[in-house]
Formats: structure tokens, C-alpha cells, sequence
């Protein structure tokens, strides 16, 4: 898969923005703050149709554009697909709701028909690394969680829609169990939430479970080659509700036990959650919030058997997060067939000589890559003669 | 000081709050009334009036019927089928499903569904009066035609719960393609029910 044409309109600092993307490898270059890393935002927008940045949608808006009566921001993407030549467009438009406020309203066109997010995501795929992205190794487990929720709802259809239902379900158990609480009514009625929750968890947990194990064979191996066979990584998927836990009065196994989780079945999972539901029920009255379930997994990376989140250095944990974006390409290439567009921030700084030259050998294999750099001569000149050079400046895109 | 003096305001006011009409459709509205003619304006306000005075609940299946009868035409009515019972949220999904013509059984309107996030639990719907019904005997099928939402489900199994000592025969509405649809343009979630539901020939 690759994007052919790019076309920005009020987006961050580009107040408009129309550029042909070149097929293979496309390095950006510019110094801070002209829109290089903005436009690798953009265009991964259109993949996931949220921002790895902003916090908000509102934040995408150009904010020259912001003071305007109807401010309106449109993404306008043409790609290849099989062999097809496809169109996405995505307009975010802030409407005034008549007394002072404003509404955010998203709309996502699929080849000029209006889809629904979760439907056309994954659509358009994309892998993107930012150096900010350390946050999902040392950061809170939320982060590991959107990381995992990102990257899955683009290789597997209906993940989106499955999450979505999910934190519905989460939010109707979630007011009940608040409003036993309180008043101690309801009670007779939290067996249907809990059986919902429970379907719909152990349908995630096992997409997760599946995505998981099939990224971290692939990373493994890159991982090694990065490293120079000094590091082997392994990725360890950690359930909130963890239907394989030892049994109490057992001693615990130490977190780099391997643990088979393939071995289990959606409808064991969804049988055991549960039961565990139910054992754990007068406590969530209490407490007054759903305590297990996939709204609270976490993800651990382990290099040689050490938790990289809590003792990995700097260059460790970058190594590990470029070696896991090479992964995610070809795993989004196994699962669709085809390889995402790969966009990646700054990826050589921080690396030594030995790893940069590794890492572009890695990424000869995709089909599409764009880069961005303050400084190219950090690249390759064998790789720079391979690439298409473009300077970035103040949201104007000229090549060189 | 007001433009407009201040009968017209309290109309345009008074449109506003009705839904899907905003501050253009209100004025426009309340202007149409004023210039036109006199007997417009009166069976509206007549009509609104009786709207809520003239209009009760069904004492057998809550649907909305005239407060000078007890029940409504169709718990009434001796040509109707009274074994059977179908379930529906809302007064206007009768009104769909006798458009069908396909039911001749009677009904019940639950008026709403289970969603503790707006505080509307079992107690605050019609169930224990469709519970008493089919306590009175005489009942064999109770046909569950809520929406397919995740509320409605849990309405229906609810529902199947406090229904099943009966002993009687508890159906949902099925669920899967629309009627001259095409089969690429139905989402994955709706075309994933209609195979589970799928049917022998």
C-alpha cells in the first residue's frame, strides 16, 4: 500500500497544503517547528483517525483557522490498494452549538461514501514512530493500551467496533455497580452486565492475545539482528483478568515464566471471567467500578529478562521501539496482505553508527517510508541516493 | 425593549424546545400561524390541548390510548389472538409492527429500557405488569421486540429471567440482512448475526 497524494487543509500549521507523495522512500527535512513531524501526523490520522499527539481533535485545527466562523479541517488522501487507487477524506468541523459552545464533528468519507470510524479504519494503514512514543514503554499502562488498541484495530476488522462496545458496556456496569452502592438497588440485574462485559472482554482478550504473540515472533528476530544478538526480547501480554493465573496457595511463577496463552479458547475465557467476576462482585460493589477486564491490561517488554519499562536506558528503549515499528509493518503485511506506509520521526538520533546502518537495512523492505531529520547527513549517503529529499519549511513543502 | 411583541416571543419559545426545531424554524413557524388563517391556529391549540387530556394509558398494555376507555382498541378487540404477547419499548413500535400486518397478537409497551446510566432500572418499567398478565393465565407466547442494542438486550434477557417459570414459550425478534438489501453493503456486525442466526431451508 502507498499514498500517492496528500491534501491538507487548516491542519496544525499547514493552512493548505497539496503535494504528490513519492512511491518508495521520502525524507523530510527542515529545521524545528516548520511541520515535518505534522505532516507524519496527518497522515497518520487518516489510518487511525486519532491523533498519537494531540489530546484533542480540537488541537488538529489550524488556529488561525480556530478565530474563523466555521473552522473546518480537511484531510484529503489518494493510495494504492491491491492495486487500486483509493480515496480517504476525513473533515474535522467545529460547529457553534448556538450558546457560546462549540461542537466537534468528525466525518470520515471512504472512496466518497460516509463510513463510520470503526468501520474505516485499517483501511489505510500506517506504523508511525515518534521519539515521545518512549512514554509506552516507561509511561502508564493507559499508553501500553492505546498502543496495543492502535496497532490492532488496524490488522484485525471489527477490533475498533468491539472496543467501542466494549466501554459501553463498561459504563452501564460501571453506573449500576455506583448505583448499588448508593442505594442498594439493582442488584438482581448485574448478572446480564457482567455476562455482556465478560463476552466482550474475552472476544479482546483474545484478539489481544493473538495480535500480541504474532508480533512478538516477528520482533524477536529484529530485535536480535538490532542488537547484535546480544538482547532477546520478548513481549508479554499482562490481563487484568488473567485467565491462566495461578491458583492461590500456589507460589508465584516469576514474570518471565513463559505462559502458552494461545492454548486457550474465546469461550474458556469468557466462562472464566465470569466466575471471577462473580467472586469478586461484593468488592466492586464497594468499590463501585468494573476492577478486571481489558480497560486494565498491561503490555511488559523484557530484554534478557529485565522489564525494560523499569530499567532500560535511553538507547534500549529507542532500540526496542524502532525494532517493534519494523515488526509492526510486517505484521500489518502478513495480516493484510499488504505493507502499511511507515512514517517515522527522528529515528537515528540516539543510535550508534552500528544500529542506524542495521535499522536502514531493516526498512529496505517496506514499500513506503517517510522520514523526517533536522539533520540528513545522520543517514546513510547510500540510503539518502535511494530517497526523495524534500525541505519543510513553515508548512511548505519544496524538494531539493 | 422586545421587537416583537410578546405572544409571538412565547410561541417562538415554545417551538423552540420542541426537537430537531431551531431559532429560524420556530420564528418561521410561529409567523405562518400568525398570518394564516383563524381556524389553523384553533384546531392546533384544540389539538394540543386534548393531547394530553384526551390521552391516557392502556390499563392492560400501557400503550397510549383515549382517557374515555379503559383499554385500548387492541386489548378490546375480541378478533385479536390474547395468548399472544408482544413486548415493545415504545408506543410508536406498535405502531410499526401493526404496519407489518403480520401480528394479530396483543401487546406490551415496557416504555423504555434497563440503562443504569440514566438511572432507569427494572422497577422504573412496565415489567411487573406484564409479569401480573401472565400470571393471569391464558398466556403461551411472549415475543420480545425490543431494539437489538446492547440495553435492549439486557432488557430481553431480563426479561426471559422473570418470565421463565412460566413455563411458556419466550421468542426474540430475529435479527440479520434488511429485506432488499445487498449483502456487501451490510455492516460486518449485523451480517456476523445473520450467520449466527442463520436458518435451515
Amino acid at each position: 500500500m502507498h499514498l500517492a497524494h496528500l491534501s491538507l487543509t487548516n491542519f496544525r500549521l499547514f493552512h493548505r497544503l497539496d503535494v504528490e507523495i513519492p512511491p518508495r522512500f521520502l525524507l523530510l527535512t527542515g529545521a524545528n517547528a516548520q511541520g515535518k513531524t505534522s505532516l507524519l501526523e496527518a497522515i497518520y490520522f487518516l489510518a487511525t483517525f486519532t491523533s498519537f499527539q494531540a489530546q484533542h481533535d480540537r488541537q488538529l485545527i489550524n488556529f488561525l483557522a480556530l478565530r474563523e466562523d466555521l473552522p473546518v479541517t480537511r484531510l484529503l488522501a489518494d493510495f494504492h490498494q491491491g492495486g487500486h487507487s483509493r480515496r480517504l477524506e476525513v473533515r474535522i468541523i467545529l460547529e457553534n452549538n448556538g450558546n457560546g459552545g462549540a461542537r466537534l464533528r468528525k466525518e470520515i468519507l471512504l472512496d466518497g461514501v460516509r463510513r463510520p470510524a470503526h468501520d474505516a479504519v485499517g483501511q489505510f494503514a500506517a506504523v508511525i514512530f515518534l521519539p515521545q512514543m518512549a512514554r509506552v514503554v516507561e509511561g502508564a499502562p493507559e499508553e501500553r493500551r492505546r498502543y496495543m488498541n492502535l496497532a490492532i484495530s488496524q490488522a484485525f476488522p471489527g477490533y475498533a467496533r468491539l472496543l467501542g462496545e466494549y466501554q459501553q458496556v463498561l459504563t452501564q456496569r460501571n453506573a449500576l455497580l455506583k448505583q448499588i452502592a448508593e442505594s442498594g438497588r439493582g442488584r438482581d440485574q448485574l448478572d446480564y452486565w457482567d455476562e455482556l462485559l465478560a463476552d466482550k472482554g474475552a472476544q479482546l482478550m483474545y484478539a489481544r492475545i493473538k495480535a500480541v504473540e504474532e508480533l512478538e515472533r516477528i520482533v524477536t528476530g529484529i530485535h536480535l539482528r538490532l542488537t547484535r544478538g546480544k538482547e532477546e526480547l520478548r513481549l508479554m501480554y499482562m490481563p487484568a483478568y488473567d485467565p491462566q493465573a495461578q491458583r492461590a496457595g500456589q507460589y508465584a511463577l516469576p514474570i518471565h515464566t513463559t505462559v502458552v496463552r494461545r492454548a486457550m479458547g474465546q469461550d474458556e475465557i469468557r466462562k472464566g471471567f465470569i466466575e471471577r467476576l462473580q467472586a469478586l462482585r461484593n468488592e466492586e460493589i464497594l468499590r463501585g467500578v468494573s476492577t478486571i477486564g481489558p480497560h486494565r491490561d498491561d503490555l511488559r517488554f523484557l530484554a534478557n529478562q529485565v522489564d525494560l519499562g523499569d530499567f532500560g536506558s535511553r538507547g534500549q528503549i529507542r532500540t526496542l521501539l524502532l525494532a517493534l515499528k519494523v515488526a509492526e509493518a510486517a505484521w500489518l503485511k502478513e495480516c493484510k496482505g499488504e505493507f502499511p506506509v511507515v512514517l517515522l520521526d527522528e529515528i537515528l538520533a540516539e543510535l550508534d553508527i552500528q544500529r542506524r546502518n542495521d535499522l536502514l537495512y531493516a526498512l529496505s523492505e517496506c514499500e513506503q517510508v517517510l522520514c523526517t531529520s533536522t539533520d540528513p547527513s545522520m543517514f546513510s549517503p547510500d540510503f539518502v541516493e535511494q530517497c526523495t529529499v524534500w525541505q519543510v519549511v513553515g508548512g511548505q513543502v519544496s524538494s531539493l | 425593549m422586545a421587537i416583537l411583541p410578546q405572544p409571538i416571543l412565547n410561541l417562538i419559545n415554545a417551538f423552540e424546545r420542541l426537537p430537531g426545531i431551531g431559532p429560524k424554524s420556530a420564528s418561521r413557524l410561529a409567523f405562518f400561524l400568525l398570518r394564516g388563517q383563524d381556524d389553523l391556529a384553533n384546531t392546533l391549540a384544540q389539538a394540543l390541548l386534548e393531547l394530553k387530556s384526551a390521552t391516557s394509558y392502556c390499563a392492560i398494555c400501557y400503550n397510549i390510548t383515549l382517557s374515555s376507555q379503559d383499554v385500548c382498541d387492541i386489548c378490546a378487540s375480541t378478533q385479536r389472538d390474547k395468548s399472544v404477547i408482544c413486548v415493545v419499548e415504545e408506543p410508536l413500535d406498535v405502531l410499526a409492527v401493526e404496519r407489518t400486518g403480520g401480528f394479530n397478537g396483543q401487546y406490551h409497551v415496557l416504555h423504555g429500557v434497563i440503562s443504569p446510566i440514566e438511572g432507569i432500572g427494572p422497577e422504573d418499567l412496565k415489567i411487573k405488569a406484564l409479569i401480573d398478565r401472565v400470571e393471569k393465565g391464558g398466556i403461551s407466547e411472549i415475543i420480545i421486540a425490543t431494539n437489538p442494542s446492547m440495553e435492549g438486550d439486557v432488557t430481553a434477557q431480563y426479561l426471559q429471567k422473570q418470565l421463565l417459570k412460566f413455563g411458556i414459550r419466550i421468542t426474540r425478534l430475529a435479527r440479520g440482512l434488511p429485506v432488499g438489501g445487498d449483502m456487501e453493503y451490510a455492516d460486518q456486525n449485523t451480517l456476523l448475526r445473520a450467520l449466527a442466526g442463520r436458518q435451515e431451508l
